[in-house]
């Protein structure tokens, strides 16, 4: 392990977050807010920090396995912790571990919050919020590739460990392309994304701000009520509409734009995701019809947000589920627990793996059926190697687990157990509302502190696909040597 | 980058990072201290002001009963006396309106009193009319209650926003405080951060090349040391070597 070179890129990274503090200071001084000071002093600081190590290690176009993984992680963590920064120093309902949790529910794009009045905080630390969201969906990694210099190999150890092992099966592409892919994509949507929801009706600061949470899918919001506070449908449509393309594999879009191929149409996985949203639009709305909603016009607007929104992993709300009947409950319960395609900025099992796991079973039937046959597993044409659909299963076994444990630790604190388990599936989706207290209209502050740093480990857990945060604290990954100079 | 650039950076990273801390906090105190000095100055002030102007208030009511009673030369003088009280005590309120609301409450206080003035003024420059307690009850007592009631929601809004600025300070304490405790940890960590860089970088390098020159002056072997910190010390060890070149070319 060459601690240095970690050092290096970790210093990219924490320069690049040193700059989204800059860019909120301004906002801050703009609105001529108390923020400025915070946002400034913790942008000096985290400067510093990065800055360092670019001064003292010569740059290196070699990386190891372990040292890839170590820098992902590593990032992860410290722009969690430089996140909490401008928190702490404002105060108000910040203590450490509200600021630890509003940072990694950020970074990780999760959108859950400890925050019972959105609206009193200055107009820096709501942009800082939505800039945290905006950076972890990017993936920190990917900004670091794109400004180093050092890209060829060693970046493309980085871009494994950051993506999901699907979304590198499904788009075998250079990590320049990769990265080219992501950055038009990504900033073109949310540019999108703000100019419509401008022409809606909102204003500059709001549309920016509703525009990263959404291409994200992160679900941070400048209003108490979310969406709802604007109780228009325009804008509920723009927004639908870019969570549903933000749950899409970054490079089927690219692809469709360019007219190169039309991936968006006949992927198999894309069609999957489409089809299930829709299936539990029309289930929802009519469950919701009658008892809850009065029109079905109603109903239908209210299910189709609420599951584009919950199955996109984004989290907006528009009205509060928790009081839905149980089949709705389930159905959003469902979207949480499997979220968009891998590939884009979601959360969750992913709709990938849900395909691989149904082929699986399928091929299971067959094989029981006539033992001596001879069957693979194949998406879009392609067969999936054995050991990637067993890693696929494992993944969903685990993560699983992971769930389970986190609503084991959330009941034993005194959470009640649909909130528990509501919230557990939410937080290790990075999906952010739960059901029950911590619903669409309520918030994470009631959980006792431990319980609070549980949920943050399952956001961390739920973003790293859980293996990347389980092999860095494995001895083994820290055990090789230093280079020396 | 030069060794000295290097060093310097280090040092000047933590002095940046403790002297900012260290402005930041001492404006936070002094944005702090300009709060007491205003609670001080204006809030208690104003509620001062209203609790002279309630007492003088009821002495005022106190002597229009004396009054009544007919015993008017110690009614007469109670009144003046208290009067003269309650000028003073309005006098404070109208030269410290300071918040939002108490500029309204001041002008309806000055209206209510010169009213109420004019109802105990009465029996003092005609006492031959008739004064009795049904006249106190239907003019002067309902005057009074009116008039001290106002006087009573100056002192609530300044109470309520002396509370509001002093639970403002708990909060102003804490921005004066973290900076400070931001500054110490991440000094902290720095100095662990600048003290493994210095030894990776500049000490370890300086004991191989040391090393290295005990060992080929000892062997007459060749000078083998790979320095690649792009500073001095490269350029130190690139001379060590070029002079065992030289001087194995001499020999």
């Amino acid at each position: 392990m060459c601690f240095n070179t970690v050092s290096r890129y970790v210093g990219v990274v924490l320069l690049i977050n040193a700059l989204f503090l800059l860019l909120s200071a301004a906002v801050s001084a703009l609105y001529a807010d108390l923020a400025f000071r915070p946002l400034l002093y913790s942008a000096l600081v985290t400067a510093m920090f990065g800055i360092f190590p670019l001064i003292y290690v010569p740059p290196s176009r070699r990386i190891a396995a372990n040292e890839g993984l170590v820098i992902v992680v590593l990032s992860w963590l410290l722009s969690c912790l430089v996140g909490t920064l401008p928190y702490i120093l404002w105060g108000g309902e910040f203590t450490f571990t509200h600021a630890w949790f509003e940072s990694v529910s950020g970074y990780t794009t999760t959108g859950s919050s400890i925050l019972t009045d959105i609206e009193a905080l200055p107009a820096g630390l709501i942009f800082w919020r939505a800039a945290t969201h905006w950076l972890g969906g990017m993936g920190i990694m990917l900004f670091v590739l794109a400004v180093l210099p050092s890209m060829g190999v060693a970046g493309m150890v980085l871009a494994r460990s950051e993506m999901s092992v699907i979304a590198q099966e499904n788009f075998r592409t250079s990590v320049k392309n990769t990265l080219r892919i992501i950055f038009t994509v990504y900033i073109g949507l949310t540019l999108l994304e703000t100019a419509a929801l401008m022409i809606c009706g909102m204003n500059l600061f709001d549309a920016v701000i509703h525009s990263f949470a959404t291409i994200a899918t992160g679900g941070f919001s400048s209003k108490n009520a979310s969406i709802a506070y604007f109780n228009s449908v325009p804008i509920e449509l723009v927004i639908m509409l870019f969570m549903i393309f933000s749950g899409i594999h970054f490079g089927f879009i690219y692809s469709t734009f360019q007219k190169k191929e039309k991936l968006l149409c006949k992927s198999q996985i894309v069609k999957y995701y489409i089809t299930a949203l829709a299936l539990g639009i029309v289930i929802t709305s009519v469950n919701l019809y009658g008892d809850t909603f009065q029109s079905y016009s109603a109903a239908l607007r209210y299910a189709s947000f609420q599951i584009i929104s919950i199955g996109t992993s984004t989290g907006f709300a528009t009205t509060d589920s928790s009081l839905w009947p149980a089949v709705s409950q389930l159905l959003l319960i469902f979207f949480a627990l499997q979220c968009a395609c891998a590939g884009s900025t979601s959360g969750g099992i992913k709709a990938d793996r849900m395909v691989m796991l149904g082929k699986a079973i399928l091929r299971q039937i067959k094989l029981m059926q006539h033992p001596r046959a001879i069957f693979t597993v194949r998406i879009d044409g392609r067969s999936i190697a054995e050991d990637a659909l067993a890693l696929g299963i494992l993944f969903i076994s685990a993560y699983l687990i992971v769930v389970f444990l986190t609503t084991l630790l959330l009941t034993v604190m005194g959470i009640d157990l649909l909130s528990a388990f509501s919230g557990a599936v939410a937080v290790t989706g990075n999906v952010g509302p739960g059901l029950g207290t911590v619903g669409s209209t309520g918030n994470f502050s009631h959980i006792p502190a431990l319980g609070k740093w549980v949920l943050t480990a399952a956001m961390l857990l739920g973003r790293l696909e859980i293996y990347g945060l389980i092999l860095f604290f494995h001895p083994q990954i820290w055990q090789t040597k230093q280079r020396a100079v | 980058m030069r060794l000295r650039f290097k060093i310097l950076s280090g040092f000047l990273i933590l002095a940046l990072m403790l002297s900012i801390a260290g402005i930041w906090s001492i404006y936070e105190l002094k944005s702090m201290s300009s709060s007491v000095q205003g609670l001080l100055k204006e809030n208690y002030k104003s509620i001062n002001a209203a609790k002279i102007m309630t007492e003088s208030l009821e002495r005022e009511d106190s002597a229009i009963l004396l009054l009544l009673l007919g015993n008017w030369n110690e009614g007469r003088k109670i009144l003046l006396a208290a009067d003269s009280l309650f000028k003073e005590g309005f006098s404070i309120a109208k030269n410290n309106v300071t918040i939002p609301g108490e500029e309204i409450l001041v002008k309806a206080i000055e209206t209510k009193y010169n009213a109420y003035k004019g109802i105990w003024e009465s029996p003092l420059t005609n006492p031959y009319q008739r004064h009795d307690m049904t006249w106190y009850l239907e003019n002067a007592h309902n005057a009074f209650l009116d008039l001290k009631s106002n006087i009573s929601d100056l002192m609530t809004i300044n109470d309520k926003f002396m509370f509001e600025t002093a639970s403002g300070l708990k909060e102003e304490a804490n921005r004066a405080i973290m900076p400070g405790v931001v500054a110490i940890i991440s000094a902290l960590i720095f100095t662990l951060l600048f003290n493994y860089f210095i030894n990776f970088y500049f000490v370890n390098p300086i004991i191989r090349i040391n090393r290295s020159i005990k060992e080929t002056m000892a062997n007459k072997g060749k000078f083998d040391v790979e320095i690649d910190t792009k500073d001095e010390i490269t350029e130190l060890a690139e001379s060590v070597r070029t002079l065992f070149n030289s001087i194995k070319t001499q020999a």
